[in-house]
Order: structure tokens, then sequence, then C-alpha cells
């Protein structure tokens, strides 16, 4: 018998390894881009925290002469038509606008989620009954209905916030609900039932940790459509009634300005543009770093 | 297949009914009482209770819900607490100029989408910025693309005009409602162009959101075809790049653009109402707006109703017409 050559091991990774390096340079560069777009999310919500603090001037009151242009001393943006620091505004204006996202997202997640979670954990006819219900809601024009239910509670920023996140939670009940099922079938929950474990006991503890990363990248990318339905809605008169500084009512009454004045509906409506792209960018940073869909 | 059709319309009017049962709840408890709204706010208990009791406001839901289906099949959507005229007369009035706005607007989207789609899908030369824009453009709030639309083509250029439908005062009042049709119709050019040009700005406006949401899908669907083993067949064969992507990529890819199509109308007749109510179109968007402060809850129903119900039917349609065509669908 001839003695074999010495055997050399494929060192492992040799191979794969060059394979994806050459893909790894885009894929450190999106990771770096990923990293910069989450910061950015940081940065707008901790101005959207603690913006107000650094306002120069109070929201609401008259601080200086009307119509100054952008860039002048002591009102960086300008004042609108009757003297208001536009800076101290738009401050303002975006902490509502970024929490009240925050919020609408939240409630639509939890009631999302809890209707999903019970529907794809059960099964039968509770699945059958919720999911037709969530069909129905799925099959209606979320914004418009949203706009009736407002016209009907009355225009506030609270039933505003109520009428977005009633027709914002079918997606999620949708996508927690196909999670669930796919989880349900899964080893380690036949396990937990064979063990002995209950309905709900298998609900919270085995199921629910599992639809908490397809949520998160839905709801994430979720953030900008929503920053700009409630944009609109404000800019239709729906929102906080008049002396608020939320950014899309702000743009609606500077409107008259546009040719004279144009920074004054401008400037709100380039701070929603801005939220709006960060939660753009961030919402796909996570989706690429969490690694899913 | 015939019973799958009929499955889907029977479930799209279970749909329409259940809109049509949220508005009433919806209605029951709006604080603006159309009763008050309609005597006065002086006016006696007693006419105000009788008025309660002739308007059905007393009878128990289903009762209710049942005579508001029945009026609604009839053509009665109540009237208007502002303008005083029935809701159904004045959607007819408004409808037309809302109408040609979101169906130019959606084929632009639809244009736009398809373009964009097709050349970031074969990277050709310059997508990669125009994706760049159109995302941007997708970021932006639609009043901010309208107000710099103004600025820019209004203002600084004075190509296109600011608001309204036309400038033409003795514009033709033809069959179809359309202005540029109706033009046409009447063989008056100078107000073809003259709605176009008024069309243009909103428009356009309207189209970008949808339009990077269908090349988006597109993009992804024709990219996912591409990796097929059909697709490296007809390669393989020595089919031309074009031909590969006219006839093997695009035709089976379309699909899912053609759903996002059908859900973008959605977000586009939201865009509408606020799009109106900048360039003063007169459409339905600018009477919710109108209606809003006044708490024409009839109105908002009216409109609520006649957008909930398009939606349905064209999602409805493209969900039909993708079954047909597409074969792997029929289950």
């Amino acid at each position: 018998m001839a003695v074999a050559e010495p055997y050399v091991a494929p060192v492992p990774g040799r191979f794969e390894k060059s394979a994806p390096r050459r893909r790894s340079g885009t894929l450190s560069f999106t990771t770096r881009f990923d990293k910069v777009a989450l910061g950015l999310l940081g940065f707008v919500t901790l101005v959207a925290l603690v913006g107000p603090l650094f306002a120069p001037h109070p929201p609401d009151e008259a601080v200086g002469s009307p119509f100054q242009p952008l860039l002048s001393p002591s009102f960086p943006l300008g004042t609108d038509d009757i003297g208001r620091d536009i800076f101290s505004r738009v401050l303002y204006g975006i902490q509502s606008s970024w929490f009240s996202a925050l919020v609408v997202i939240a409630s639509g997640v939890i009631i999302g989620g809890i209707i999903g979670l019970i529907a794809g954990s059960s099964g039968g006819w509770i699945d059958s009954v919720l999911m037709r219900i969530t069909d129905t809601f799925l099959a209606l024009p979320g914004p418009v209905l949203a706009i009736a239910v407002v016209a009907a509670l009355g225009p506030g920023l609270r039933n505003t916030l109520v009428a977005v996140a009633l027709v914002w939670w079918p997606y999620y009940a949708r996508i927690v609900r196909g999670e669930v099922r796919a989880l349900a079938s899964r080893p380690h929950i036949e396990a937990a039932r064979l063990a002995g474990a209950g309905r709900t006991r298998i609900m919270v503890k085995h199921l629910l940790p599992g639809t908490v990363g397809v949520t998160v990248v839905a709801a994430s990318l979720d953030v900008s459509a929503l920053i700009l339905t409630l944009a609109s809605l404000s800019f239709l008169g729906l929102g906080a009634p008049a002396p608020a500084p939320e950014l899309g009512a702000m743009t609606a009454r500077g409107l008259t300005y546009l040719l004279e004045y144009a920074w004054i509906p401008l400037v709100p409506a380039f701070a929603v543009f801005l939220l709006a792209l960060v939660a753009n960018l961030a919402g796909d940073g996570i989706r690429d770093l969490l690694g899913r869909r | 297949m015939a019973r799958f059709i009929a499955g889907r319309i029977v479930a799209m009017i279970g749909v329409i009914l259940v809109l049509v049962l949220l508005l009433l709840v919806l209605q029951r408890y709006t604080p603006a009482d159309p009763v008050r709204a309609k005597l006065g706010a002086n006016a006696r208990a007693e006419l105000v209770a009788a008025e309660r009791e002739r308007l059905g406001y007393n009878d128990p839901l289903p009762v209710q819900y049942f005579n508001y289906v029945k009026g609604l099949a009839t053509g009665d959507m109540q009237d208007s607490l502002r303008t005083r005229r029935p809701v159904a007369q004045d959607l007819g009035a408004y409808l037309p100029a809302t109408a040609e706005l979101a169906l130019f607007a959606l084929g632009l989207a639809i244009v736009i989408g398809g373009a964009l789609g097709i050349a970031s899908a074969a990277r050709w030369r310059g997508s990669g910025v125009l994706r760049v824009v159109l995302v941007g453009g997708s970021s932006a709030p639609v009043f901010l693309l309208v107000l710099l639309g103004l600025l820019f083509f209004y203002r600084r250029l004075g190509w296109l005009p600011a608001t309204g439908r036309t400038g033409i005062r003795d514009a033709p009042e033809g069959p179809t409602d359309f202005l540029v049709l109706d033009g046409l119709l009447a063989l008056r050019f100078d107000v073809v162009g003259d709605a176009f040009k008024h069309l243009l700005l909103p428009g356009l406006c309207l189209a970008i959101g949808p339009a990077v949401a269908i090349g988006r899908t597109l993009r992804g669907s024709i990219i996912d075809t591409m990796g097929t083993d059909f697709v490296r067949t007809a390669r393989s064969l020595g089919a031309p790049e074009r031909t590969v992507m006219r006839r093997h990529a695009l035709r089976n890819g379309i699909g899912p653009a053609l759903s996002m199509t059908g859900l973008q109308v959605g977000l586009m007749f939201a865009g509408v109402v606020v799009v109106e109510s900048i360039v003063a179109w007169p459409g339905i968007g600018l009477y919710t707006v109108q209606s809003i402060p006044r708490l024409d809850f009839p109105a908002i129903a009216g409109v609520t109703l006649v957008l909930g119900v398009l939606y349905v039917v064209v999602n409805t349609i493209v969900d039909i017409a993708q079954t047909v065509a597409d074969p792997r669908l029929r289950g």
C-alpha cells in the first residue's frame, strides 16, 4: 500500500471566504451606510426628545417682527406671518410628528400583534374569524378611512392618532399571524406542548419572542409612511387646533405666503421630508442589519 | 374560474357592506348632530325630536343599517350639512375633475414606475441616479412636492399655471366631463392644451410616490425572474437581452407590480385630497377639505364611500385579472 500523500485538510473557509470576500466590499459598505442611517435615527430621536429644550423662543408667541427671512439674526429659520420663531416651532413640530408616528406604530403593533398571535396560535374558527376581519380592514383604503374617522370624532391630535391606529393594525396582524403559523410547527414548540405547557404559556413564552424580529423590521420600514400620512392629515386641518406647532398644519397655514415668503410654508414641509427620509434610510438599515426579508 | 370570480365578487360586496356599517357607526357617534345642523341651534325640542324620529335616528342599529344601505342602493347619500344639497348630487358635480386628475396621475405612475423598474433591473446607465432622486421624492410629503413645483414651474419659469382646471372661460362642458377629452371632442385644441398644462403639476406630484413603489416592486420581481431556469435557457438559446427582458422577465414579473399598483390607488386617493386643496382643483378632495371644518359628516361619508368602493373594486379587478392571466395563481 503506497503511502498516501499527506492529506491536506481543506482550510475551512479558504474557498468560501474568497467568494464572499468579493462581495464583502459591498457588504461592509452597506453596513457602514446602515450604521450611519441608524446614527441619524438616534440623532432625530434625540432632537425629538430634547429639541424643545433648546428652542430659543416660545413656539406660540410673537417674538419678533413678521416675515423675517431665513438666517436673520436670532431667527435662524425666519419668522412667520405673525412674528413667531419658525425654528422653535419646527423643533416642537418634530417632537409631535416623531412621537405621534411612534405611538401609532406601537399601538398598531400591539393591537395587530395580539390579534395575530391569538389567530395564529389558536387556529380553527378563531383564526378564520379574526383573519376575515383583518382582511376586510386591509381591503379598505386606510388613509381615506382615517380622514372619515377623524372627521367623525372631531379634529384634534388625539383623535387623529386614534383614527390612524384604527386603520394601521391589520398589516401587523397579518405579519404576526403568518410568523406564528410558521413557528407553531417547529420542534421546540411541539416539545413545549408535549412537556405540558399550557396554551397561554406557549403563546407568550415561545411564540411571541419568535415574532419580534419580523415585526421590528416591518415596523421600522413603516415609520416613514406613517410620518407622511400623519403630516397629510395635519395639513388637511385634522390635527391639533390652530396655534399648535404641527408641521403639516404649519405648511397649510403658510400656503398663502408661498410666492412672497416661501420659507414660511417650505421650512416645516422640509422638516417632514427630512424626518421621513431618515426613517426610510433607518428602516432599510434595520432590515439589512437584522438580515430578514 | 367562474367560481373564483364569483367568490371574489362576493368578498368585495362583503367588504363594501362593512365599510357602510363603519360609516353608520361613525355617524352615530359624531358630535356634530345633523338634525341640529339642519334646524338650527335654537330649534324647539319637540321639532328636533320629531325630525330625529322622521330620519329614523331612534331606530335600532340593524334597522338603520338596512335603511342606510337601501338608500345608498337608490343613490341617496343624505344631504350635505354645508351645501344643503344631496351629497350624491355634489359628488356628481365634483367627481369628474378628481377622476381626470387621478387617472392621469395613475397613468403617469405606471409609466414612470415601469420605466424605473425596468431601467434599474437592467442596470441601464444613469438609472442609479434616477433611483436616488425618486426614492428621495417618495420620502417627500406630497404637499412639499406641489409647493416646490409651484415655485419652480409657476413662479420661476412661468410654464405652468398655479390653480384650477383651466383658465378658459368658455370651455366646453361636454359629454365626458374630462376637460382634455371634451376639448378634443369639441375640437378646441386651446382647451386641450390649457387643461393638460393644469393637469401636469398636480398629476406629476401625485404620481411620484406610487411610481417609486411600483418601480421597486417591479425591479424586485424582474430580478427574481432573471435568475430562473427558463431565462437561462432563453439566454443560452441566444435570445438577445431585450427579448429576454420583454418576453420572459417582464411578462412573468409583472404580477406583483400590478398588485402594488392596485394598493397604491388608496394612497393616491389620500394624496388627491391634499393636492386638490393646494391647487384649488374643483374635485372631491377640495369638497372634503371644505367639509372638514364644518363637521359635515354626510359629505365626508359620501366621499369615503365613493373612494372606498372604487379602491375595493380596483383591487378586485386586479386580483381577477392576475388570476386569469397567470395559471400558476389558480389554486
